[in-house]
């Protein structure tokens, strides 16, 4: 039986994230002879290989399937993707890397607010310039998808090998598509974000390639690992809050999860009962207000290091997934 | 499994071409007909089908089906009967054959085709640096040697035939190069004579294969435009609809919400409404921040304070009339047999602007022609859509198929193109019209016709 090849980052900031939140989950990963090496090992589990590649390698290795996982952008997934391509998809976020990729037009042109505007303007543009609107960008796969979808169809991509947002300044393109953490870079250089201008939202997740690699696979550690990893990206993405049920409110839980998305750890709770509630980080702040205003307190929040649910989502998808091949 | 088998070796040349490719005795292939092949023949088989562009169960030889070498290379070292004749038959004695590029300059390619073929190019660069591709069709090629030629307007009769290169999806079973002919005039007049010239050579050569079963769709992309034109609508709005009729359903979802739409009206708009072009420049100048002589990035101040002045006539316009969306559904759904459909779209028009009959007209003229030409029309349909799903031609086209109109192969296509030259150099003007054979799928239609 042969072992499971998950593909790691090798190198940068992606390197150093990635081994942040594999250190919080307690796993612990070891290279095979020196530092150096390019592989390695999960101390404690067994007949899991690891290989470490650029996030680019990776993404392609899963798109022609010669390895089982690996971990690395959705960006970089989506433009990837071909034709040829092997299905792959996403087992967990990691909560890490995000960025978002956007259409970016001059400043100059007031008269561009979406891609309507956009739209119309390339079409325009083709006639007055006899040639097409140039558009700078690494991501010529996830704009074109883009572009077919929302009907432009007048414009060119320009290769950009970096500092893409310099490109309309420097008179190599017009527009740009490129990736942003906070759109500062692109606002610097007099460029603005159309408002329905964001191609993709993108993360740093583990992914799965689907295919026949996975036959004759003892699945036992992938199902070890993911639960671990499941558990841990679920935590870091939510606060437990802790308060006393102290009066019957038929309607609490069912507003609780539509307002904040938030969930009993217990299920429908009694009254009288210390209760647990899993709540995403970003709703704490009101969720709490809610609660207080309501009556409930003193609400206690903290921060779990895991949550380990019975089902675990990225395991069971992984499971059914190769069940259907 | 033994028909699949069976069907395999007659696809392959039948018994004694298979014993000679495989090196075995004729008994043997005789013998694969009653039991199926050998399994240490699997691969070899695989690959002779492969090779020749055959489909295979995927039952017959199993994974092997799956593990053939992903580069699907066809060499032709000769042609075949069926290519001579036809090349011959559209060459006549008044078309120049001639031997265009294969590599081409992945610009121009893109430039004239649009972004989203780039996923069928075999695109690199050579080590000079310079961004090159295989040729995707043999045209853009002709007008290139048109061009280095250095013609500039006179009328050139070119034919040509050659390999062709498309990056096709690996389960499609489609090749990834293969073999066309085709004719294109370039320069002269742009005239419906040309027109039915490159038509009724591309249908004689096709028809003189012996190939049944064909079929054929006119179409003629200037109708819609000249119709968009001659409405009574602002100027906009002809914009747009002309921008998105190359995808039906962006289209659809526009003229929906030109209808009904409340369109956004702001500050900009209305200011600059009241003015005249001079000062409304200025007024877009200052409004951007704009020194006197400082031009804004990317776009001319003329292009962006046209479009604004534009923009803010549209909001002084009513909604499009129900009637008029109705009107443009309505002639874009006729699809009949030719003269009925002219007839269908005579009498929507009547009401018109002249400008839209007389082109009407020309269709019926070249269907008129066509008919004494004695082309046999029996199975062809003229559609106010086809066209649509390639932006590639700027009046008449035609295509050929083989099959009934369910399960269409094509064949051969072509029309005019009078923005062709245009858009590969800085040359305004040259008309172009031409049309193109697959000859790998006409052999191919041919051979599997012969079977039945």
């Amino acid at each position: 039986m042969s072992s499971i090849l998950i593909a790691l980052p090798s190198k940068g900031r992606l390197h150093e994230q990635m081994n942040k939140f594999f250190e919080s989950s307690g796993i612990i990963l070891k290279r095979s002879g020196g530092q150096r090496t390019y592989s390695g090992f999960i101390k404690g589990i067994e007949g899991i290989e690891i290989i470490y590649l650029s996030a680019t390698e990776i993404s392609s290795e899963l798109l022609k399937g010669n390895i089982h996982m690996g971990v690395t952008g959705i960006d970089l997934i989506e433009e990837g993707k071909t034709s040829a391509s092997k299905d792959v998809i996403l087992l967990s976020r990691l909560g890490f890397g995000k960025a978002n990729v956007v259409i970016a037009v001059p400043d100059h042109w007031i008269d561009v607010e979406n891609i309507r505007d956009l739209s119309e303007v390339s079409s325009e543009f083709r006639s007055y310039n006899n040639r097409r609107m140039r558009v700078a960008t690494k991501f010529s796969n996830i704009t074109r998808n883009f572009f077919v979808k929302n009907g432009i169809n007048n414009y060119r991509l320009v290769d950009s090998a970096g500092a893409t947002e310099g490109s309309p300044a420097a008179g190599t393109s017009e527009i740009i598509v490129d990736i942003t953490e906070t759109g500062q870079t692109i606002e610097a250089n007099n460029l603005k974000v159309l408002e329905d201008g964001i191609m993709l939202k993108s993360e740093i997740c583990i992914f799965s390639s689907i295919n026949d690699i996975w036959r004759d696979i003892d699945l036992k550690p992938v199902e070890r690992f993911l639960r671990i990893i499941s558990a841990r990206s679920e935590a870091l993405g939510n606060a437990e809050l802790l308060f006393d049920y102290n009066k019957d409110d038929k309607d609490l839980e069912i507003n609780l999860f539509r307002g904040f998305n938030s969930k009993f750890v217990n299920g429908s709770p009694n009254t009288g009962e210390s209760v647990s509630l899993i709540t995403p980080i970003s709703m704490v702040p009101s969720c709490t207000y809610y609660l207080t205003s309501k009556g409930y307190g003193p609400v206690r929040t903290t921060r779990p290091d895991f949550i380990y649910n019975q089902n675990s989502q990225s395991w069971n998808l992984l499971k059914d997934t190769i069940d259907s091949i | 499994m033994i028909k699949e088998t069976n069907k395999i070796i007659d696809l392959l040349g039948g018994t004694s071409a298979l014993a000679k490719l495989l090196d075995v005795n004729l008994s043997a292939v005789s013998n694969y007909r009653k039991k199926g092949f050998p399994d240490r023949l699997h691969y070899k088989i695989a690959t002779l089908c492969n090779e020749r562009c055959i489909a295979i169960d995927s039952k017959i030889f199993g994974e092997f089906s799956n593990t053939l070498p992903a580069i699907d290379t066809r060499p032709l070292e000769t042609l075949s009967e069926v290519s001579i004749k036809v090349i011959e038959s559209l060459t006549g004695d008044d078309f120049e054959l001639i031997d265009p590029p294969v590599l081409v300059s992945a610009d121009k390619v893109l430039d004239r085709l649009g972004e989203n073929i780039a996923d069928k190019l075999y695109i690199f660069s050579d080590p000079a640096g310079s961004r090159l591709c295989l040729r995707p069709d043999l045209t853009i090629p002709t007008c290139i040697h048109y061009l280095n030629n250095g013609f500039n307007g006179i009328k050139k009769n070119y034919a040509y035939h050659g390999k062709v290169f498309q990056f096709q999806n690996p389960s499609s079973n489609e090749p990834n190069e293969f073999s066309q002919a085709g004719l294109e005039i370039i320069g002269g007049n742009s005239c419906i004579e040309n027109e039915i010239k490159v038509f009724f050579r591309t249908y004689k050569s096709i028809e003189q294969s012996g190939i049944r079963n064909l079929n054929i769709i006119f179409g003629d992309i200037s109708l819609f435009s000249i119709l968009i034109d001659v409405l009574d609508i602002p100027a906009i709005w002809k914009d747009q609809l002309k921008t998105k009729f190359w995808n039906d359903k962006n289209f659809k979802i526009l003229l929906e919400e030109l209808t009904v739409k409340k369109r956004l009206n702001n500050q900009l708009f209305q200011k600059i409404s009241n003015l005249d072009n001079d000062t409304a420049e200025i007024f877009v100048r200052d409004t951007i921040g704009l020194l006197e002589n400082q031009s804004p990035v990317g776009r001319s101040l003329k292009e962006i304070t046209q479009r604004l002045i534009k923009k803010s006539q549209e909001i002084k316009t009513d909604p499009l009339s129900k009637s008029t969306a109705n009107l443009i559904k309505e002639f874009l759904s006729i699809s009949d047999k030719p003269l009925q459909a002219i007839k269908k779209l005579k009498s929507i028009s009547k009401n018109i602007d002249s400008r839209l009959n007389s082109q009407i007209d020309s269709m019926s003229e070249r269907i008129e022609m066509m008919l004494e030409l004695k082309v046999d029309l029996k199975n062809s349909i003229l559609s106010l859509e086809k066209g649509r799903m390639v932006e590639y031609y700027t009046g008449f086209l035609f295509d050929f198929n083989s099959g009934d109109l369910k399960n269409n192969l094509n064949i051969a296509g072509g029309g005019r193109y009078d923005d062709l030259i245009n858009s590969v150099s800085n040359i305004d003007n040259i008309p172009a019209v031409g049309a193109a054979i697959n000859l790998d799928r006409l052999e191919k239609i041919i051979s599997s016709e012969k079977l039945i």
